[in-house]
């Protein structure tokens, strides 16, 4: 009889893990297929694979630049990740290294701004870029978004497993702190920078919200705006839309699957 | 070879004064060993010593030069910590080298130190691996080489081998104990284990709570430590402290079922009636004498070369026995602890010694 249960649970469980799986892999399944048919026969809810692919890549490339909006996204999530990492990194450092009397202060000042939801400070935030003539530039994109109290946060945690003697003994060997910072610091937390790249990366390069106020001409337009506006058009062209839905997925993953061993590694703890 | 002196070191953080003013010669060529319980601020003054902590007060001299204000770099000196402190992306020959290479030495030079320390230490075989591929004691002579390819004026060594198990220790104690024969350079090592100070010291300083309690050689303070503390923390087992009165030229011990002990010879002799305490050595009841204590052993450790007797009278306070011959002890044994009078130490009131 408890065998009979065991089996009986087991059974629910591979289930309900098999729902899961099915509810998490096939809306990409979907999106594949979507790019080999048509409008019609996506609406008509078909999931087989057609012979539309082409078309719908030429029909992508015919109405947007691709080149452009691609790079577009490609120089914010880039150039944002690098200047994030650089700035939060060195906060998130200087934190931990660094005691002072105010310190514990200003750090929870800092986290309790993670409260605040990014649409209460949007228009305060628009008309400060206005005001500073950074409307519909990369500028207005990067400047929020570099001094990042998550990742700040994230580089503090990870730092207090950095062992403190490295730095005496970096000092000893006659290191100056950002000396120590760029050669040794650095590469002992290569794990916990994979996987901040990643996290910031992928929050960058699929930022909607932010660059739909601030961007408004085409030529400045990112992937993730182009994909939203084929999709809320009159008459959307859902293989095209999923076409480029395929072309904005691809980078986050590449990225992913480059960096996971230290990613993985970055989460569980990197200095060993 | 470069001695230092330190005149009234002091070190505050805001208003806890750690390091109460340290005055302290060493000479070149002198190994000294830091020692103290957990917390007596003896890594405090090798950091400070270091550069890695700022001094609040008094002055530092490394040879003729004060260093109070001197980056960690140019102070001449070189560290050895507990944890190893390797850089764990490099290399071994890297780890060596690192110094050197910031200090844009050439190649060649580089290479050489490198070798020569790996010569030293045996590390030859070990210089491309990374840290995490050594054991702990390879890990710990790496720490040294690094050390020694700067070519310091001064080692400091912070509980280097806290880390390592019995064994290595014992062998690792022996290598540092070399090296200063092999170097003959300034070495300043903080323990708070005192057989590694008995063993590698010319001279012993004695912390506590930030302040020098006794400098000397590991002898002069195991024969003639200044108080109750340093008479303490000297010696393995500790010293046996008995609290007792004056009464003539005796020592009425009320623990010990008023039993009464001869005051030695002191040439100051406290007062008849004053309260004092006897510190009498665990061995030295190994050697019989012309005094003794009545008592009852209660446990016996066996250790093969000798055994230790605890022993007591009647509910009063335990005291340790170290005995060669002690094999046939049994608890419960009722014996005559015999020692030499002349041994025992007399401690005031407050700890000092008197003599």
């Amino acid at each position: 009889m408890t065998r009979i249960f065991a089996q009986l649970r087991l059974g629910l469980v591979y289930g309900a893990l098999s729902l899961a799986a099915f509810v998490s892999i096939f809306p990409f399944f979907w999106m594949l297929v979507g790019t080999t048919n048509t409008a019609n026969d996506i609406i008509k809810g078909k999931v087989t694979f057609g012979s539309a692919l082409f078309d719908n890549i030429a029909n992508l490339f015919a109405q947007v630049d691709m080149l452009q909006v691609f790079w577009n996204s490609a120089f914010l999530a880039i150039v944002g990740t690098i200047l994030t990492l650089a700035i939060s990194s060195l906060a998130g450092y200087a934190f931990e290294m660094f005691p002072s009397k105010t310190r514990e202060r200003v750090f929870a000042v800092l986290l309790l701004t993670l409260s605040i939801p990014f649409a209460a400070i949007m228009v305060p935030l628009f008309v400060m870029m206005a005001k500073l003539t950074l409307i519909n530039t990369f500028t207005a994109i990067l400047l929020p978004s570099i001094a990042s109290v998550f990742i700040i946060f994230y580089f503090r945690q990870a730092t207090k497993a950095f062992p403190h003697e490295l730095r005496d003994a970096a000092k000893i060997d006659g290191l100056k702190e950002w000396q120590i910072f760029l050669y040794i610091y650095l590469p002992v937390m290569r794990s916990t920078y994979a996987a901040a790249i990643i996290i910031v990366f992928m929050a960058n390069w699929n930022n909607y919200l932010w660059p739909l106020i601030v961007l408004q001409t085409n030529d400045n337009k990112t992937l993730t705006l182009v994909v939203s506006s084929l999709a809320s058009s009159y008459y959307p062209d859902y293989g095209v839309v999923m076409v480029a839905t395929v072309l904005a997925t691809l980078p986050t993953i590449i990225v992913f699957f480059l960096l996971q061993r230290r990613f993985v590694e970055g989460l569980t703890g990197s200095v060993k | 070879m470069t001695g230092l002196k330190l005149r009234g070191v002091r070190k505050s953080y805001d208003a806890v004064e750690v390091i109460k003013g340290v005055d302290l010669d060493i000479a070149p060529g002198e190994f000294v060993v830091f020692v103290g319980p957990s917390g007596c601020g003896k890594s405090t003054l090798l950091r400070m010593i270091a550069g890695l902590e700022e001094i609040s007060g008094g002055d530092l001299f490394i040879g003729d030069k004060r260093m109070n204000d001197v980056d960690p770099a140019q102070r001449g000196i070189a560290m050895v910590f507990q944890s190893y402190a390797l850089y764990p992306h490099m290399t071994v020959r890297e780890n060596m080298g690192f110094a050197l290479r910031f200090a844009k030495k050439p190649k060649d030079e580089i290479a050489q130190a490198v070798n020569e320390a790996a010569r030293i230490l045996e590390l030859g075989p070990l210089l491309d691996r990374r840290p995490k591929d050594l054991s702990g004691g390879q890990r710990q002579r790496v720490a040294i080489g690094r050390a020694i390819v700067r070519h310091p004026d001064v080692f400091l060594f912070d509980e280097p081998l806290s880390n390592l198990d019995a064994e290595l220790r014992v062998h690792m104690r022996i290598e540092v104990a070399r090296l200063h024969k092999e170097l003959a350079t300034t070495i300043i090592y903080v323990t708070h284990d005192q057989v590694e100070a008995m063993t590698l010291a010319d001279k012993i300083v004695v912390m506590r709570a930030g302040v020098v309690e006794q400098v000397g050689s590991p002898l002069a303070l195991y024969d003639d430590p200044d108080n109750l503390f340093v008479a303490g923390f000297i010696g393995s087992p500790k010293m046996n402290f008995l609290a007792g009165v004056v009464e003539q030229d005796t020592v009425r011990l009320p623990e010990f079922g008023n039993q009464s002990i001869p005051l030695g010879h002191l040439t100051h002799p406290p007062a008849q009636g004053s309260e004092v305490t006897v510190g009498i050595r665990p061995e030295s009841f190994k050697r019989g004498g012309d005094a003794g204590l009545e008592l009852t052993i209660e446990i016996v450790e066996h250790l093969g070369n000798e055994s230790f007797a605890y022993a007591r009278q009647s509910g009063g306070q335990m005291l340790t026995l170290a005995t060669e011959n002690g094999r046939s002890l049994q608890p419960g044994q009722r014996i005559a602890a015999r020692f030499n009078a002349a041994q025992i130490m007399v401690f005031d009131k407050s700890g000092q010694r008197i003599r």
